[in-house]
This record gives structure tokens, sequence and C-alpha cells, in this order.
């Protein structure tokens, strides 16, 4: 796109959108350290994702208020108020993500149970590798101002949901097999929810790359595939 | 997760343009108080305005934005027939205010510029009295006893918010007014002889910012009973101020379409580049 008149307007933009890349790439690594910490039990890494959050919150507060000020200085229009508007929307988007790792890693250092179900923590990490593939793939088309791609995100969701949806039935057969599990299924089940609203933002994030870029909003309905608020498992014992 | 699809509401516009999105207002029942239709206009052999088609909608502020040189003033010089005063200037064309064509030779001039009124970008007080500036107009068009004419004095007054300033000096001297006021003296003027349609050029580029939120504040006021058209070389100004805008580019009409859409997304890229302040 052509410059404005007006260089230090252009630097403005680019130190926004480079913050906002930074902040996706810290809540990436913090999704990962969160699962990590998770498939693994530790603590020492589930106390470092918690602690980082603070990094990401700080960030959101600088896009604030350098979109505040940068409103306030250039009086933005069309394009740049796109532009502006959708920094501050995403930043609020990848701060959500970093408190939903967040939560999983403190969910990390309560668990003490001894029950450990290899395809439950096999469907977490698989649910987590696609969220990540999804962040990515967003902050992608967010960094290249790509529709197409940000289309692409915001209709796959639909993978993500299903998984989660198998690990809702699997969880609930769990506690229903030994009471001793409910405690920890409870957490696991928070930790799946967790990732599945991971990919609720990253389609959120995807909405706002299309908006900056059209300049109106996506119009189609979204397949929506997370069923677990109509799921039931039989009690047969 | 929002629903963004919903939030979108059905567009109530009568007769929508093709490249209108939103309307002005659901349900607003569009009337077109002026229809520019295929304007050209020479300065001698210059080509000023290139096939300008344009609608002025009642009772609303239209707005026109554009680098200097695009024609702008010249396109709201037409519609009152101004150019006229001057020779080896003419305009090819319709301009249609309800219906009947104004640039037609028989048309009256005087009965024109009285139902078509305008405000220049420098204030242009006439070198008497308050009173006398904006009585002068009137009697030119009205017969009125000495208590009806100071009763339109004062309601030209009162509409230009300027009353309350100058209620007790009104034999003062206009050119002895801030350019504030003066300003808004000159749209009392034009006010008080009841016109149809108000054309403004550039009315606050001279003006500091609370006479400039006053002419505003102005304009949203008299668009109730006024159909408002306004050149600005600010951008902020006539997404402030107007309904619909239209973007000119070198004597063309480059976009036109509500000021919402014009200064979010708007379709043209050449109004892109302007807005945002991306012209070399």
């Amino acid at each position: 796109m052509m410059e404005h008149t007006m260089k230090a307007f252009d630097a403005d933009l680019q130190d926004l959108g480079r913050m906002v890349a930074e902040m996706g790439g810290l809540a990436e690594q913090q999704i990962s350290d969160a699962i990590d910490a998770l498939d693994r039990r530790d603590s020492m890494i589930a106390q470092q994702v918690i602690t980082g959050d603070a990094r990401i919150d700080t960030l959101q507060r600088e896009i604030e208020e350098k979109v505040i000020l940068t409103i306030a200085r250039r009086q933005p229009m069309a394009v740049d108020l796109r532009e502006i508007v959708g920094a501050l929307r995403i930043s609020n988007d990848i701060e959500r993500i970093g408190d939903l790792a967040k939560n999983i890693a403190k969910r990390v250092l309560v668990l003490d149970s001894e029950f450990r179900s290899q395809k439950v923590m096999r469907g977490v990490e698989h649910m987590a590798e696609l969220v990540l593939a999804q962040i990515k793939d967003v902050l992608d088309a967010y960094a290249r101002r790509d529709v197409q791609k940000a289309l692409a995100v915001w209709r796959s969701d639909e993978g993500i949901d299903a998984v989660n949806n198998s690990l809702f039935r699997e969880l609930l057969t769990y506690m229903m097999e030994d009471p001793r599990n409910i405690g920890i299924c409870i957490h696991l089940l928070f930790c799946a929810k967790n990732i599945e609203r991971m990919g609720d933002h990253a389609t959120n994030i995807a909405e706002t790359v299309y908006y900056m870029v059209e300049g109106q909003t996506v119009m189609e309905e979204r397949p929506k595939g997370d069923k677990t608020s109509m799921t039931m498992v039989p009690f047969d014992a | 997760m929002t629903a963004m699809h919903e939030t979108r509401k059905s567009t109530g516009v009568a007769v929508p343009p093709p490249h209108m999105h939103a309307p002005v207002e659901a349900g607003t029942e569009l009337e077109e108080k002026v229809s520019v239709r295929h304007v050209d206009f020479f300065y001698g052999d210059n080509r000023a305005l290139k096939d300008i088609s344009v609608p002025l909608y009642a009772r609303m502020v239209t707005a026109f934005i554009g680098p200097s040189g695009c024609g702008k003033s010249t396109l709201l010089r037409t519609l009152n027939r101004i150019y006229d005063l001057y020779p080896n200037q003419r305009a090819e064309g319709e301009v249609l205010l309800d219906g009947k064509n104004i640039l037609s030779p028989k048309q009256d001039l005087n009965l024109l510029r009285a139902r078509i009124g305008m405000v220049f970008q420098k204030p242009t007080p006439f070198p008497m009295s308050i009173y006398e500036n904006i009585a002068f107009g009137v009697r030119l068009y009205e017969r009125l006893g000495k208590s009806d004419l100071d009763l339109r004095v004062e309601q030209g007054l009162r509409r230009a918010a300027l009353w309350d300033e100058v209620k007790d000096q009104l034999s003062a001297n206009g050119l002895s007014l801030s350019g504030g006021q003066q300003q808004r003296l000159c749209i009392a003027r034009t006010v008080a002889v009841k016109p149809e349609v108000i054309l403004l050029d550039e009315p606050c580029s001279a003006l500091d910012p609370i006479s400039t939120a006053k002419i505003e504040e102005l304009i949203d006021e008299l668009k109730d009973d006024y159909t408002i058209a306004i050149v600005t070389h600010n951008m902020q100004q006539a997404a402030r101020v107007s309904d619909f805008t239209a973007f000119m580019y070198l004597g063309e009409l480059a976009e036109f379409g509500t000021t919402s859409k014009m200064f979010t997304a708007p379709s043209d890229r050449r109004t892109q580049d302007y807005i945002t302040g991306r012209f070399g």
C-alpha cells in the first residue's frame, strides 16, 4: 500500500502490527508450555507459564495505549481506522488466549491424582496442536492481511470441536467408573474447554482480519461443532 | 464468539444507488432536492467538471471533498449559477431543483439565489450594520413592516447562534465582529431569506475550533429544514457533519455514498488514499 504523506503515521501502524505479532508469538509459546506442563505434570513449567502471562497483559495494555494515542493524534480513516481497531480487537483476543493458557497451568499445580489416561492426554495434546496451528495460521493471515487464509481458519474450527466432544464423553465415562477420578477428570475437562475457547478466539481474530481487509463483516454462517452442552452418557453400571 | 452476521440490519433507504451499502437511518425516505445530471463546466477551454451526476437529498447534508482544484467549489458555484457573473464560464448538462432545470436560460437568477443560498470561505459581511446585513437581503425579496423585519433579523441571528452575542449592538458595523462571528453573520444573512438549499464553501477554514464547533452545530440544526451542501478540506469535519459524501478528483466524481461507508470502507482506491492521507 502507498505510504502516508505523514511518515510517522506509517511508523505508528507498523509498531502496532509488530506488537500484536509479538503478543501472538508469546501466546503460542504459553500454550505449548502449558500443555507440556500438563502432560508431564511439571509444576516448574506450570509456574513459569503463570508468571509469563504478565508479559502478554503488559503488551495488551501498551497496544491499547498506543491505539488510543494514535486515534487521538491521527484521526485515522477508512483502512487505517480498521487496522487500528483490528489491532485493538486482536490484542484482546490474544490476551484472553494467554489467560486460558495460564488457567491450564494453574490446574497442573493441583493435579495430585495418580489417574493417567494415555487416551485422554493424547486427545488433549491433539486438540492443543490443532489450536496452535489455527492460531499460527490466523496470526500469519493478520501479518499478511490474507483474507483467504483467515477465512480458512474461520471455517475449520470444527476439528477442534470434534476432539473436544469425544474427550468430553471419554472423561464422563472415567468419572462414572470410579468416583476417585472425578476431581482430575473435571480439571482435564476444563483444560479441554480452555483449549476449545482458544480456538474460538482464533476464529474471532479471523473475523477481525477479514473486516480489516474487506471493510465488512463475514456474512456467512460459521460451522459450529461444539456438542458438549447437549451430550449425556447413560449410566449403565 | 460474536455473531457478526447478526449485526447487519436491513437497509430501509428508498432507491439506494448501487454503491450505497449502509442506510443513513433505517426507514429514511430520500427525496432528491437537487439532481446534478451529466454536468460539464468550462473556464474558457478548460473543462473543470467532467460529466458530474450527483444528488443532493432533501434535509440531508452532502459533503464534497477532494484535493484542491478537483472541482468542488466549481460544482457548488454551478448550483446557484454564481458563475454567470463571469464571462467565458459556462456549464452544460442539467441541474434540477425540484425537477426544474436551473441551468436553463429562462431561469430567474435572483429567484434562484433566494432559493439556493451560499456562504463562502472568507466571511463576506457587507460594510454596514449587523442589522442591515440581514435586513438587506430580506428586503430584496419581501416587503415587510418594521416589526416583521425586526423579527426576521432576530430569527436569522438566533438560527446562526449569534443573537446572544450581538443583540445589544445590532447597529454596530458587521466588519467589527470577529471572524467566527462574521461567518455566522453570513449564515444568518443566508438563512434569513428562507432559502431551500444552502451551499457552504469551506465555511470554517478560517475559524478557530470553538467557532467551527458552533457552525457545525448550526449545520446540524439547519438540516431539519434545509438541504445542505458543504465543501470542506477537513476530513473530520466532513465525517462529523454530513450524511452523504462525494469525493471528487480531477474534475470527476470518483465516489459518492453514505458518509458512514465512505469514511470506514470506501470502495474507490483514490478515495481511500485521499482520506487516509496517502496522496503524494
